[in-house]
Protein backbone atom coordinates (compact mmCIF):
# COMPACT_ATOMS: atom_id res chain seq x y z
CA UNK A 1 0.00 0.00 0.00
CA UNK A 2 2.61 2.05 1.07
CA UNK A 3 4.65 2.02 -2.36
CA UNK A 4 1.09 2.69 -4.17
CA UNK A 5 0.76 5.43 -2.02
CA UNK A 6 4.20 6.84 -2.68
CA UNK A 7 3.67 6.38 -6.37
CA UNK A 8 0.99 8.27 -6.47
CA UNK A 9 2.80 11.27 -4.31
CA UNK A 10 5.19 11.29 -7.42
CA UNK A 11 2.43 10.38 -10.21
CA UNK A 12 -0.27 12.68 -9.39
CA UNK A 13 2.11 16.21 -9.36
CA UNK A 14 3.04 15.66 -12.73
CA UNK A 15 -0.59 14.77 -13.88
CA UNK A 16 -1.76 18.33 -12.88
CA UNK A 17 0.76 19.81 -14.49
CA UNK A 18 0.41 17.92 -17.35
CA UNK A 19 -3.36 19.37 -17.22
CA UNK A 20 -4.84 16.06 -17.21
CA UNK A 21 -6.16 16.72 -13.81
CA UNK A 22 -7.59 19.43 -11.47
CA UNK A 23 -6.74 20.25 -8.27
CA UNK A 24 -9.91 19.67 -7.02
CA UNK A 25 -9.18 15.70 -8.92
CA UNK A 26 -6.28 15.36 -7.30
CA UNK A 27 -7.55 15.81 -3.38
CA UNK A 28 -10.32 13.64 -3.85
CA UNK A 29 -7.53 11.05 -4.68
CA UNK A 30 -5.65 11.39 -2.25
CA UNK A 31 -8.40 11.12 -0.18
CA UNK A 32 -9.98 8.27 -1.48
CA UNK A 33 -6.77 5.86 -1.17
CA UNK A 34 -6.24 7.59 2.18
CA UNK A 35 -9.56 6.03 3.32
CA UNK A 36 -9.30 2.91 1.74
CA UNK A 37 -5.77 1.78 2.66
CA UNK A 38 -5.28 -0.78 4.53
CA UNK A 39 -1.96 0.02 5.06
CA UNK A 40 0.06 -2.15 8.11
CA UNK A 41 -0.89 -0.89 11.39
CA UNK A 42 1.67 -0.88 14.24
CA UNK A 43 -1.11 -1.31 17.19
CA UNK A 44 -1.99 -4.61 15.50
CA UNK A 45 1.73 -5.71 14.76
CA UNK A 46 2.39 -4.64 18.55
CA UNK A 47 -0.47 -5.97 19.90
CA UNK A 48 0.61 -9.75 18.18
CA UNK A 49 4.04 -9.38 19.53
CA UNK A 50 2.92 -9.01 22.94
CA UNK A 51 0.27 -11.89 22.52
CA UNK A 52 3.27 -13.67 21.95
CA UNK A 53 5.24 -12.42 24.68
CA UNK A 54 3.01 -13.27 27.58
CA UNK A 55 2.73 -16.91 25.92
CA UNK A 56 6.11 -17.29 26.28
CA UNK A 57 5.88 -15.93 29.82
CA UNK A 58 3.37 -17.90 30.66
CA UNK A 59 4.81 -21.15 29.92
CA UNK A 60 8.25 -19.90 31.35
CA UNK A 61 6.54 -19.24 34.46
CA UNK A 62 4.57 -22.66 34.71
CA UNK A 63 8.14 -24.16 33.83
CA UNK A 64 9.67 -22.63 37.07
CA UNK A 65 7.19 -23.61 39.33
CA UNK A 66 5.75 -26.75 37.56
CA UNK A 67 6.97 -28.86 40.01
CA UNK A 68 5.17 -27.62 43.38
CA UNK A 69 1.48 -27.35 41.37
CA UNK A 70 -0.26 -30.29 41.96
CA UNK A 71 -1.11 -32.38 38.36
CA UNK A 72 -4.54 -31.39 38.58
CA UNK A 73 -4.14 -27.98 39.11
CA UNK A 74 -1.82 -27.86 36.25
CA UNK A 75 -3.84 -29.27 33.90
CA UNK A 76 -6.63 -26.70 35.19
CA UNK A 77 -4.43 -23.82 34.87
CA UNK A 78 -4.02 -24.77 30.74
CA UNK A 79 -7.55 -25.19 30.46
CA UNK A 80 -8.27 -22.09 31.88
CA UNK A 81 -6.04 -19.93 30.15
CA UNK A 82 -7.29 -21.88 26.80
CA UNK A 83 -10.28 -20.37 27.94
CA UNK A 84 -9.41 -17.22 29.05
CA UNK A 85 -7.34 -16.85 25.74
CA UNK A 86 -10.03 -16.98 23.56
CA UNK A 87 -12.27 -15.33 25.63
CA UNK A 88 -10.72 -11.94 25.33
CA UNK A 89 -10.46 -12.49 21.71
CA UNK A 90 -14.12 -12.92 21.43
CA UNK A 91 -15.20 -9.86 23.95
CA UNK A 92 -12.50 -8.04 21.44
CA UNK A 93 -14.53 -9.19 18.68
CA UNK A 94 -18.01 -7.29 20.23
CA UNK A 95 -15.86 -3.89 21.16
CA UNK A 96 -14.65 -3.56 17.47
CA UNK A 97 -10.70 -4.41 17.67
CA UNK A 98 -10.41 -7.35 15.36
CA UNK A 99 -6.96 -7.00 14.92
CA UNK A 100 -6.23 -7.40 18.74
CA UNK A 101 -8.69 -10.27 18.93
CA UNK A 102 -6.65 -12.04 16.35
CA UNK A 103 -3.87 -11.58 18.97
CA UNK A 104 -5.83 -13.19 21.34
CA UNK A 105 -6.75 -16.43 19.38
CA UNK A 106 -2.61 -16.43 18.02
CA UNK A 107 -1.92 -16.39 21.56
CA UNK A 108 -4.77 -19.31 22.70
CA UNK A 109 -3.48 -21.44 19.72
CA UNK A 110 0.16 -20.86 21.39
CA UNK A 111 -0.96 -22.23 24.13
CA UNK A 112 -2.81 -25.62 23.11
CA UNK A 113 0.61 -25.89 21.53
CA UNK A 114 2.14 -25.52 24.97
CA UNK A 115 -0.19 -27.65 26.65
CA UNK A 116 0.09 -30.09 24.02
CA UNK A 117 3.88 -29.78 25.52
CA UNK A 118 3.17 -29.82 28.67
CA UNK A 119 0.42 -32.81 29.18
CA UNK A 120 3.73 -34.62 27.51
CA UNK A 121 5.92 -33.83 29.65
CA UNK A 122 3.57 -34.22 32.44
CA UNK A 123 2.98 -37.85 31.84
CA UNK A 124 5.73 -38.91 30.49
CA UNK A 125 4.63 -39.67 26.94
CA UNK A 126 7.85 -39.84 24.77
CA UNK A 127 6.14 -40.56 21.74
CA UNK A 128 6.85 -38.93 18.48
CA UNK A 129 6.86 -35.89 17.65
CA UNK A 130 5.43 -34.90 14.63
CA UNK A 131 2.29 -36.38 15.71
CA UNK A 132 2.66 -33.50 18.46
CA UNK A 133 3.00 -30.89 15.50
CA UNK A 134 0.53 -32.49 13.63
CA UNK A 135 -1.81 -32.05 16.09
CA UNK A 136 -0.96 -28.62 17.21
CA UNK A 137 -1.49 -27.41 13.39
CA UNK A 138 -5.23 -28.91 12.89
CA UNK A 139 -5.84 -27.32 16.44
CA UNK A 140 -4.63 -23.88 15.40
CA UNK A 141 -6.80 -24.73 11.86
CA UNK A 142 -9.84 -25.41 13.60
CA UNK A 143 -9.51 -22.14 15.39
CA UNK A 144 -8.89 -20.04 12.19
CA UNK A 145 -11.67 -21.43 10.37
CA UNK A 146 -14.11 -21.83 13.61
CA UNK A 147 -13.32 -17.82 14.34
CA UNK A 148 -12.27 -16.14 10.69
CA UNK A 149 -8.66 -15.32 12.17
CA UNK A 150 -6.13 -15.22 9.44
CA UNK A 151 -3.29 -15.16 11.78
CA UNK A 152 -4.05 -18.24 13.11
CA UNK A 153 -4.43 -20.12 9.33
CA UNK A 154 -0.73 -18.93 8.54
CA UNK A 155 0.15 -20.45 11.56
CA UNK A 156 -1.48 -23.18 10.79
CA UNK A 157 0.54 -23.79 7.67
CA UNK A 158 3.79 -23.14 9.54
CA UNK A 159 3.08 -25.86 11.48
CA UNK A 160 2.13 -28.25 8.55
CA UNK A 161 5.52 -27.28 6.79
CA UNK A 162 7.14 -28.10 9.91
CA UNK A 163 5.28 -31.91 10.60
CA UNK A 164 6.15 -32.67 7.17
CA UNK A 165 9.68 -31.53 7.85
CA UNK A 166 10.19 -33.47 10.54
CA UNK A 167 8.35 -36.58 8.94
CA UNK A 168 10.73 -36.39 6.23
CA UNK A 169 14.69 -35.86 8.76
CA UNK A 170 13.19 -38.68 10.80
CA UNK A 171 12.34 -41.15 8.10
CA UNK A 172 14.21 -39.75 4.87
CA UNK A 173 10.77 -41.27 2.62
CA UNK A 174 8.83 -39.13 1.08
CA UNK A 175 5.63 -37.34 3.18
CA UNK A 176 2.76 -37.84 1.00
CA UNK A 177 -0.39 -37.36 4.02
CA UNK A 178 1.64 -33.42 3.84
CA UNK A 179 -0.57 -32.76 0.75
CA UNK A 180 -3.66 -33.46 2.28
CA UNK A 181 -2.99 -31.22 5.51
CA UNK A 182 -1.30 -28.91 2.83
CA UNK A 183 -4.67 -28.75 0.95
CA UNK A 184 -7.03 -28.32 4.05
CA UNK A 185 -5.30 -24.91 4.86
CA UNK A 186 -5.18 -23.88 1.43
CA UNK A 187 -9.21 -24.36 1.05
CA UNK A 188 -9.42 -22.34 4.27
CA UNK A 189 -7.19 -19.73 2.90
CA UNK A 190 -9.43 -19.44 -0.67
CA UNK A 191 -12.22 -19.60 1.48
CA UNK A 192 -10.87 -16.47 2.82
CA UNK A 193 -10.01 -15.05 -0.02
CA UNK A 194 -6.83 -13.93 1.87
CA UNK A 195 -4.18 -13.14 -1.12
CA UNK A 196 -0.56 -12.72 0.92
CA UNK A 197 -1.69 -15.86 2.22
CA UNK A 198 -2.04 -18.10 -0.67
CA UNK A 199 1.66 -16.98 -1.55
CA UNK A 200 2.60 -18.41 1.82
CA UNK A 201 1.29 -21.56 0.95
CA UNK A 202 2.78 -21.64 -2.61
CA UNK A 203 6.08 -21.09 -0.97
CA UNK A 204 5.52 -24.12 1.00
CA UNK A 205 4.34 -25.90 -1.53
CA UNK A 206 6.99 -25.37 -3.70
CA UNK A 207 9.56 -26.47 -0.99
CA UNK A 208 7.97 -29.70 -0.52
CA UNK A 209 8.23 -30.42 -3.93
CA UNK A 210 11.91 -29.72 -4.01
CA UNK A 211 12.88 -31.52 -1.08
CA UNK A 212 10.87 -34.76 -3.75
CA UNK A 213 14.17 -34.52 -5.65
CA UNK A 214 16.28 -35.17 -2.71
CA UNK A 215 13.71 -38.29 -1.46
CA UNK A 216 12.35 -39.95 -4.52
CA UNK A 217 14.69 -42.36 -6.12
CA UNK A 218 17.13 -42.33 -3.24
CA UNK A 219 18.34 -39.14 -3.34
CA UNK A 220 18.01 -38.92 -7.68
CA UNK A 221 14.20 -37.39 -7.86
CA UNK A 222 15.32 -34.01 -9.32
CA UNK A 223 14.65 -34.72 -13.08
CA UNK A 224 10.89 -34.87 -11.48
CA UNK A 225 11.13 -31.42 -9.84
CA UNK A 226 12.45 -30.19 -13.25
CA UNK A 227 8.56 -31.69 -14.79
CA UNK A 228 6.62 -30.98 -12.12
CA UNK A 229 7.79 -26.81 -12.04
CA UNK A 230 7.70 -26.70 -15.72
CA UNK A 231 3.67 -28.09 -15.56
CA UNK A 232 3.04 -26.09 -12.83
CA UNK A 233 4.57 -22.82 -15.01
CA UNK A 234 2.68 -24.18 -18.20
CA UNK A 235 -0.49 -24.50 -16.09
CA UNK A 236 0.15 -20.65 -15.33
CA UNK A 237 0.49 -19.46 -18.83
CA UNK A 238 -2.16 -21.23 -19.89
CA UNK A 239 -4.50 -19.90 -16.82
CA UNK A 240 -5.46 -17.09 -18.60
CA UNK A 241 -7.16 -18.86 -21.41
CA UNK A 242 -9.30 -21.29 -19.55
CA UNK A 243 -10.73 -19.25 -16.88
CA UNK A 244 -11.56 -15.82 -16.60
CA UNK A 245 -11.61 -15.62 -12.73
CA UNK A 246 -8.73 -17.53 -11.95
CA UNK A 247 -6.41 -15.80 -14.81
CA UNK A 248 -4.79 -13.25 -11.75
CA UNK A 249 -2.96 -16.47 -10.26
CA UNK A 250 -1.15 -17.01 -14.19
CA UNK A 251 1.70 -14.92 -13.53
CA UNK A 252 2.03 -16.28 -10.11
CA UNK A 253 1.91 -19.98 -10.97
CA UNK A 254 4.30 -19.06 -14.02
CA UNK A 255 7.07 -18.03 -11.40
CA UNK A 256 5.96 -20.76 -9.12
CA UNK A 257 7.11 -23.62 -11.64
CA UNK A 258 9.83 -21.72 -12.77
CA UNK A 259 11.44 -21.12 -9.35
CA UNK A 260 10.38 -24.96 -8.88
CA UNK A 261 11.84 -25.96 -12.08
CA UNK A 262 15.27 -24.36 -11.85
CA UNK A 263 16.00 -25.38 -8.42
CA UNK A 264 15.67 -29.17 -9.51
CA UNK A 265 17.74 -28.44 -12.44
CA UNK A 266 20.30 -26.50 -10.02
CA UNK A 267 20.21 -30.08 -7.71
CA UNK A 268 21.21 -32.42 -11.06
CA UNK A 269 24.01 -29.63 -12.26
CA UNK A 270 25.72 -29.44 -8.96
CA UNK A 271 23.97 -31.73 -6.18
CA UNK A 272 24.00 -34.89 -8.27
CA UNK A 273 27.81 -36.34 -8.32
CA UNK A 274 29.66 -37.43 -11.72
CA UNK A 275 27.56 -35.36 -14.09
CA UNK A 276 29.27 -35.82 -17.51
CA UNK A 277 30.90 -32.59 -18.73
CA UNK A 278 28.00 -33.37 -22.55
CA UNK A 279 25.32 -33.21 -19.72
CA UNK A 280 26.50 -30.35 -17.44
CA UNK A 281 26.31 -28.39 -20.67
CA UNK A 282 23.13 -29.00 -21.63
CA UNK A 283 21.62 -29.06 -18.54
CA UNK A 284 23.31 -25.36 -17.87
CA UNK A 285 21.82 -23.99 -20.97
CA UNK A 286 18.77 -25.37 -19.85
CA UNK A 287 18.77 -24.08 -16.60
CA UNK A 288 20.02 -20.41 -18.70
CA UNK A 289 17.64 -20.66 -20.63
CA UNK A 290 14.40 -20.97 -18.16
CA UNK A 291 16.13 -18.16 -16.25
CA UNK A 292 15.96 -15.66 -19.69
CA UNK A 293 12.85 -16.71 -19.71
CA UNK A 294 11.60 -15.80 -16.27
CA UNK A 295 13.01 -12.75 -17.18
CA UNK A 296 11.68 -12.23 -20.44
CA UNK A 297 8.12 -12.57 -18.33
CA UNK A 298 8.91 -10.41 -15.74
CA UNK A 299 9.49 -7.63 -18.34
CA UNK A 300 6.63 -8.38 -20.48
CA UNK A 301 4.08 -8.49 -17.53
CA UNK A 302 6.37 -6.03 -15.78
CA UNK A 303 6.30 -8.02 -12.68
CA UNK A 304 9.12 -7.22 -10.62
CA UNK A 305 9.28 -10.39 -8.52
CA UNK A 306 9.54 -12.54 -11.35
CA UNK A 307 12.44 -10.40 -12.75
CA UNK A 308 14.26 -10.22 -9.32
CA UNK A 309 13.46 -13.92 -9.36
CA UNK A 310 15.07 -14.44 -12.55
CA UNK A 311 18.16 -12.54 -11.55
CA UNK A 312 18.70 -14.11 -8.26
CA UNK A 313 18.43 -17.55 -10.66
CA UNK A 314 21.08 -16.09 -13.40
CA UNK A 315 23.52 -14.65 -10.53
CA UNK A 316 23.36 -18.44 -8.69
CA UNK A 317 23.85 -20.50 -11.89
CA UNK A 318 26.64 -18.54 -13.24
CA UNK A 319 28.20 -18.68 -9.60
CA UNK A 320 27.42 -22.49 -9.26
CA UNK A 321 29.06 -22.71 -12.50
CA UNK A 322 32.00 -21.06 -12.24
CA UNK A 323 32.89 -22.78 -8.83
CA UNK A 324 32.24 -26.49 -10.51
CA UNK A 325 34.38 -25.42 -13.46
CA UNK A 326 37.28 -23.56 -11.73
CA UNK A 327 40.37 -25.93 -12.97
CA UNK A 328 37.96 -28.53 -15.27
CA UNK A 329 39.15 -29.94 -18.43
CA UNK A 330 36.49 -27.14 -19.59
CA UNK A 331 37.91 -24.27 -17.78
CA UNK A 332 36.05 -21.26 -17.06
CA UNK A 333 37.28 -18.55 -19.36
CA UNK A 334 35.85 -21.27 -22.11
CA UNK A 335 32.44 -21.19 -20.41
CA UNK A 336 32.09 -18.02 -19.98
CA UNK A 337 32.70 -17.04 -23.29
CA UNK A 338 30.63 -19.76 -24.30
CA UNK A 339 27.43 -18.69 -21.82
CA UNK A 340 27.80 -14.84 -22.55
CA UNK A 341 28.05 -15.84 -26.64
CA UNK A 342 24.40 -18.02 -25.74
CA UNK A 343 22.62 -15.11 -23.84
CA UNK A 344 23.76 -12.59 -26.36
CA UNK A 345 22.02 -15.06 -29.19
CA UNK A 346 19.21 -15.34 -27.30
CA UNK A 347 18.86 -11.94 -27.01
CA UNK A 348 18.97 -10.97 -30.67
CA UNK A 349 16.26 -13.63 -30.59
CA UNK A 350 14.50 -11.78 -28.32
CA UNK A 351 14.88 -8.48 -29.88
CA UNK A 352 13.66 -10.06 -33.63
CA UNK A 353 10.67 -11.36 -32.00
CA UNK A 354 9.69 -7.71 -30.03
CA UNK A 355 10.45 -6.17 -33.51
CA UNK A 356 7.95 -8.44 -35.47
CA UNK A 357 5.23 -8.05 -33.04
CA UNK A 358 5.65 -4.34 -33.46
CA UNK A 359 5.54 -4.41 -36.56
CA UNK A 360 2.46 -6.79 -36.63
CA UNK A 361 0.66 -4.35 -34.49
CA UNK B 1 -26.19 -7.88 14.88
CA UNK B 2 -27.54 -10.18 17.15
CA UNK B 3 -27.40 -13.52 15.33
CA UNK B 4 -23.38 -12.37 14.07
CA UNK B 5 -22.59 -12.17 18.38
CA UNK B 6 -24.42 -15.44 19.02
CA UNK B 7 -22.22 -16.82 16.27
CA UNK B 8 -19.09 -15.11 17.78
CA UNK B 9 -19.46 -16.62 21.05
CA UNK B 10 -20.91 -19.66 20.00
CA UNK B 11 -17.32 -20.46 17.75
CA UNK B 12 -15.49 -19.42 20.83
CA UNK B 13 -17.08 -22.20 22.75
CA UNK B 14 -16.90 -24.28 19.90
CA UNK B 15 -12.81 -23.53 19.35
CA UNK B 16 -12.20 -23.90 23.06
CA UNK B 17 -14.34 -26.88 24.11
CA UNK B 18 -12.16 -28.33 21.03
CA UNK B 19 -8.98 -27.60 21.94
CA UNK B 20 -9.87 -28.85 25.72
CA UNK B 21 -11.36 -31.44 24.16
CA UNK B 22 -8.22 -32.65 22.56
CA UNK B 23 -6.03 -32.25 25.45
CA UNK B 24 -8.45 -33.80 27.96
CA UNK B 25 -8.25 -36.69 25.15
CA UNK B 26 -4.44 -36.59 25.80
CA UNK B 27 -4.63 -36.81 29.73
CA UNK B 28 -7.55 -39.75 29.60
CA UNK B 29 -5.95 -42.13 27.24
CA UNK B 30 -2.44 -41.80 29.44
CA UNK B 31 -4.75 -42.13 32.60
CA UNK B 32 -6.59 -45.24 31.48
CA UNK B 33 -3.32 -46.71 29.64
CA UNK B 34 -1.72 -46.34 32.86
CA UNK B 35 -4.50 -47.65 35.11
CA UNK B 36 -5.65 -50.12 33.03
CA UNK B 37 -2.96 -51.39 31.03
CA UNK B 38 -1.77 -54.78 31.42
CA UNK B 39 1.69 -54.27 33.78
CA UNK B 40 5.16 -55.96 32.93
CA UNK B 41 8.51 -55.32 34.33
CA UNK B 42 11.36 -55.02 32.02
CA UNK B 43 14.76 -55.25 33.49
CA UNK B 44 16.72 -52.03 32.22
CA UNK B 45 20.45 -52.58 30.90
CA UNK B 46 22.55 -51.46 33.40
CA UNK B 47 24.71 -48.27 32.74
CA UNK B 48 26.89 -46.34 34.97
CA UNK B 49 24.17 -44.81 37.36
CA UNK B 50 26.13 -41.28 37.15
CA UNK B 51 25.35 -41.10 33.38
CA UNK B 52 21.99 -42.37 34.03
CA UNK B 53 20.59 -39.67 36.63
CA UNK B 54 22.26 -36.90 35.12
CA UNK B 55 19.49 -34.39 33.88
CA UNK B 56 16.05 -34.38 35.94
CA UNK B 57 15.70 -37.51 33.66
CA UNK B 58 16.69 -40.62 33.35
CA UNK B 59 16.97 -42.49 30.14
CA UNK B 60 16.53 -46.51 29.76
CA UNK B 61 18.00 -48.87 27.69
CA UNK B 62 16.09 -52.66 27.66
CA UNK B 63 16.98 -55.46 25.94
CA UNK B 64 14.33 -55.37 23.34
CA UNK B 65 15.63 -51.49 22.91
CA UNK B 66 17.41 -53.67 19.84
CA UNK B 67 15.80 -55.73 17.80
CA UNK B 68 16.40 -57.86 14.71
CA UNK B 69 13.85 -58.09 12.26
CA UNK B 70 13.61 -60.39 9.06
CA UNK B 71 13.94 -58.44 5.82
CA UNK B 72 10.35 -58.32 4.42
CA UNK B 73 8.65 -56.74 1.56
CA UNK B 74 8.72 -53.26 3.97
CA UNK B 75 11.93 -51.12 3.52
CA UNK B 76 12.63 -49.83 7.10
CA UNK B 77 13.61 -46.50 8.01
CA UNK B 78 13.43 -44.07 10.60
CA UNK B 79 10.32 -43.91 11.78
CA UNK B 80 8.94 -46.62 10.77
CA UNK B 81 6.37 -48.71 12.91
CA UNK B 82 7.60 -52.14 14.85
CA UNK B 83 5.21 -54.59 17.24
CA UNK B 84 7.68 -56.66 19.17
CA UNK B 85 5.95 -59.41 21.06
CA UNK B 86 7.31 -60.79 24.38
CA UNK B 87 6.75 -63.60 26.20
CA UNK B 88 6.61 -64.21 30.18
CA UNK B 89 8.98 -66.84 30.95
CA UNK B 90 8.75 -68.74 34.06
CA UNK B 91 10.69 -66.74 36.48
CA UNK B 92 8.75 -64.38 35.51
CA UNK B 93 10.94 -62.12 33.22
CA UNK B 94 9.81 -60.79 29.97
CA UNK B 95 11.81 -61.37 27.28
CA UNK B 96 11.59 -61.12 23.47
CA UNK B 97 10.51 -63.54 20.98
CA UNK B 98 9.55 -61.82 17.48
CA UNK B 99 9.57 -58.27 16.14
CA UNK B 100 8.49 -57.01 12.96
CA UNK B 101 7.19 -54.46 10.91
CA UNK B 102 3.05 -56.15 10.97
CA UNK B 103 0.93 -56.48 14.17
CA UNK B 104 0.97 -60.11 14.97
CA UNK B 105 -2.59 -61.91 14.40
CA UNK B 106 -2.50 -63.92 17.48
CA UNK B 107 -1.75 -62.99 20.98
CA UNK B 108 -1.31 -65.62 23.36
CA UNK B 109 -1.92 -65.51 27.16
CA UNK B 110 1.76 -64.87 28.32
CA UNK B 111 2.64 -62.67 25.79
CA UNK B 112 2.12 -59.29 25.42
CA UNK B 113 3.16 -57.04 21.87
CA UNK B 114 4.96 -53.49 22.19
CA UNK B 115 4.60 -50.69 19.22
CA UNK B 116 7.56 -49.13 18.62
CA UNK B 117 9.32 -46.88 16.32
CA UNK B 118 12.82 -47.30 14.76
CA UNK B 119 15.12 -45.58 16.08
CA UNK B 120 18.26 -46.44 14.37
CA UNK B 121 18.07 -49.09 11.12
CA UNK B 122 21.28 -50.65 10.08
CA UNK B 123 21.20 -51.26 6.10
CA UNK B 124 23.62 -54.06 6.68
CA UNK B 125 21.68 -57.57 5.81
CA UNK B 126 22.92 -60.05 8.85
CA UNK B 127 21.35 -63.56 8.08
CA UNK B 128 18.76 -61.69 6.04
CA UNK B 129 17.81 -59.60 8.84
CA UNK B 130 17.98 -55.88 10.00
CA UNK B 131 18.94 -55.23 13.05
CA UNK B 132 17.21 -51.68 14.37
CA UNK B 133 17.24 -49.54 17.37
CA UNK B 134 13.46 -49.33 18.49
CA UNK B 135 12.12 -46.49 20.77
CA UNK B 136 8.85 -47.91 22.82
CA UNK B 137 8.05 -44.46 24.23
CA UNK B 138 9.41 -46.02 27.54
CA UNK B 139 12.96 -44.64 27.20
CA UNK B 140 13.01 -41.43 29.23
CA UNK B 141 11.45 -40.97 32.74
CA UNK B 142 11.10 -37.03 34.48
CA UNK B 143 12.27 -37.56 37.69
CA UNK B 144 11.25 -34.33 40.21
CA UNK B 145 13.85 -31.72 40.10
CA UNK B 146 17.08 -32.43 42.64
CA UNK B 147 15.99 -35.81 43.42
CA UNK B 148 18.72 -37.36 40.90
CA UNK B 149 21.65 -37.39 43.44
CA UNK B 150 19.15 -39.26 45.51
CA UNK B 151 17.86 -41.81 43.23
CA UNK B 152 21.51 -42.81 42.24
CA UNK B 153 22.63 -43.37 45.75
CA UNK B 154 19.41 -45.36 46.10
CA UNK B 155 20.20 -47.65 42.79
CA UNK B 156 24.11 -47.77 43.48
CA UNK B 157 25.16 -50.81 41.57
CA UNK B 158 21.64 -52.69 42.69
CA UNK B 159 18.91 -53.58 39.83
CA UNK B 160 17.04 -51.35 38.33
CA UNK B 161 14.25 -52.50 36.12
CA UNK B 162 11.05 -50.51 34.66
CA UNK B 163 7.26 -51.21 35.68
CA UNK B 164 5.11 -50.90 32.09
CA UNK B 165 1.72 -50.66 31.37
CA UNK B 166 0.37 -51.82 27.74
CA UNK B 167 -2.25 -51.51 26.45
CA UNK B 168 -4.55 -54.01 23.28
CA UNK B 169 -2.81 -51.66 20.50
CA UNK B 170 0.19 -52.37 22.35
CA UNK B 171 1.13 -48.89 23.19
CA UNK B 172 3.51 -48.30 26.09
CA UNK B 173 3.68 -46.22 29.01
CA UNK B 174 6.72 -46.18 32.38
CA UNK B 175 4.53 -46.51 35.30
CA UNK B 176 7.81 -46.76 37.77
CA UNK B 177 10.74 -47.67 38.85
CA UNK B 178 11.77 -50.74 41.02
CA UNK B 179 15.20 -51.27 42.88
CA UNK B 180 15.88 -54.50 43.68
CA UNK B 181 12.05 -55.70 43.74
CA UNK B 182 10.97 -52.63 45.81
CA UNK B 183 8.98 -50.25 43.51
CA UNK B 184 10.23 -46.46 44.08
CA UNK B 185 8.85 -43.47 42.04
CA UNK B 186 5.38 -45.00 41.24
CA UNK B 187 3.60 -42.34 38.46
CA UNK B 188 1.02 -41.01 40.23
CA UNK B 189 -2.48 -40.77 38.13
CA UNK B 190 -3.06 -37.22 38.36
Amino acid sequence: MRSYRSKLDSDLPRWREAGWLTAEGEASIRKDVASHSRSLELAPALAIIGAVLIGFAAMSFIAANWDEVPRLARLALIFASLGTAYGIAGILFERGYPAFAHAAILAGVALFGAGIMLIAQMFHMDGYPPDAVLTWALGALGAGVVLGSNPALALAMLLMGLWSGWEMVESGVVHWPFLLGWGAVTAAFLWRWWVPSLHFAAVVLSIWIICLGYLLFDGHGHGVVVGVGLLIGAAGLALPSLSERWSAFSSPAFAYGMTIAFAGLFALQFVEKDVPLFGLILLAIAALTLVLAGIGFGLKTSSSAALWLGYGGFSLEVLALYFKTVGTLLGSSLFFFAAGFIVIALAAVAYRLHARMEAQS
Amino acid sequence: MRSERRNLWLGVAVVVAGQIGVLGWMVWDRVHLLSSGREIVLEVVPVDPRSLFRGDYVILNYDISRVEIPRGKKRLHRGSLIFSTLQKTKDGKWKLTAAGPERPESVGPDQVVLKGRVRFASRVARRGSNVATVNYGIESFFIPEGTGRELEKLVGQKKLAALIAVDESGNAALKGLIVDGARVYEEPLF
